[in-house]
């Protein structure tokens, strides 16, 4: 048991974290959303009915597009994109989607591999994509969530404004969706540039995200 | 990626349960729009009152009763509805001449606006409804 906690121990700390995190902004949440209600002169809803709710959906829903986008974009674009003396980046030799035999895939596998990495074509092109698709479609998959929620949870606001509710078709064109889109994009982005560039210079001893503290700064690829 | 797939799909059940019970809602919104449009025209006060949001109430019974304030009210003649929309906590009900506002209570919609007539990008211009 220590030894499995000892093993998982980010995925089970950061998904117990995550949880914590997700009541805690229900209840917050609860608490905007019944001041509305009262200054509106309707009464409080319960909790559960919150986290149904529109409302409660597209706050989560537009924060997980705006992280999956950037693991997404991450993930694929450090396939090209180099950033010399970054632990983000690969080494500057290594640009591209690399060779079979760098990459351990098809006759260059070995036993270890994962099955699709050794089987050849399809399942393997696919595999070598995999970790990318996934983030991308979880992206997409939330967008659209945010993007359902949203039209429920704007026009929940219109009704209570005395103003006409909005289509589907109509929000996502409408000034709502994209701020509560876009200013979650600009803080993922920065996030990724401040991340790359500092771990140039600065150090964390012992993290898998810095480099060793003696690194050179212009060291590149190397974690600690 | 197992446990991400169960959070996506219990996200999907929330979102289908949260629905799935939208078309008896707007019954139940647009039925009340049209009690509270009848017992007006009946000169039934009392009923009319019965179903307004307590705001609502409040503010049509500042000067007289409510049952007799909410019949000198220019309203509206009874029609028939021609769309009816429900999000969370509201509704919207509109009729052949008339547009309703209507709130979610423990005991089923009231009425929050009525006798509303659109003002463009504004929002409706209501003979009735709360401060």
């Amino acid at each position: 048991m220590r030894r499995f906690l000892r093993n998982n121990a980010i995925g089970l700390v950061f998904g117990g974290l995550f949880l914590v995190v997700l009541v805690g902004q229900a209840f917050a949440g609860l608490a905007v959303f019944n001041e509305a209600q009262r200054a509106s002169g309707l009464p409080d809803v319960s909790f559960w009915r919150y986290v149904t709710s529109a409302s409660f959906g597209v706050d989560v829903a537009e924060n997980w597009q705006s992280e999956y986008l950037q693991f997404f974009l991450f993930i694929l674009l450090t396939v090209w994109l180099l950033q010399k003396g970054s632990p983000e980046s690969k080494s500057l030799d290594k640009p591209g989607r690399e060779t079979d035999e760098e990459q351990k895939i098809g006759r260059f596998s070995d036993e270890r591999s994962p099955k699709w990495a050794r089987t050849g074509g399809w399942r393997t092109r696919i595999f070598s994509n995999s970790l990318g698709l996934v983030m991308g479609l979880i992206f997409l998959g939330s967008w659209l969530a945010q993007s359902v929620a949203g039209v429920a949870a704007f026009n929940e606001e219109q009704l209570s404004e005395r103003q006409d509710p909005l289509s589907w078709g109509q929000y996502v064109l409408a000034p709502d969706f994209w701020n509560r889109t876009l200013q979650n994009w600009q803080s993922e982005l920065l996030a990724v540039a401040s991340m790359a560039i500092l771990a140039i210079y600065l150090r964390q001893r012992g993290s898998s995200q810095s480099k060793p503290v003696g690194s050179p700064h212009e060291a590149t690829g190397v974690e600690g | 990626m197992i446990r991400l797939s169960v959070l996506a799909a219990g996200v999907l059940v929330l979102s289908a349960a949260g629905c799935s019970s939208v078309g008896s809602q707007e019954e139940a919104a647009s039925g009340v729009a049209v009690r509270w449009q009848k017992a007006v025209d009946a000169g039934d006060g009392e009923a009319a009152c019965a179903v307004l949001a307590p705001g609502t109430l409040k503010t049509v019974a500042e000067d007289q009763p409510c049952p007799q304030a909410i019949l000198d009210k220019d309203l509206p003649r009874p029609g028939t509805v021609v769309e009816t929309s429900v999000y969370g906590q509201w509704a919207q009900v509109k009729l052949d001449d008339d547009t309703v506002f209507l709130g979610a209570f423990p005991g089923g919609w009231r009425v929050v606006a009525a006798g509303c007539t659109p003002q463009g990008s504004r929002p409706y211009d209501c003979t009735v409804e709360g401060d």
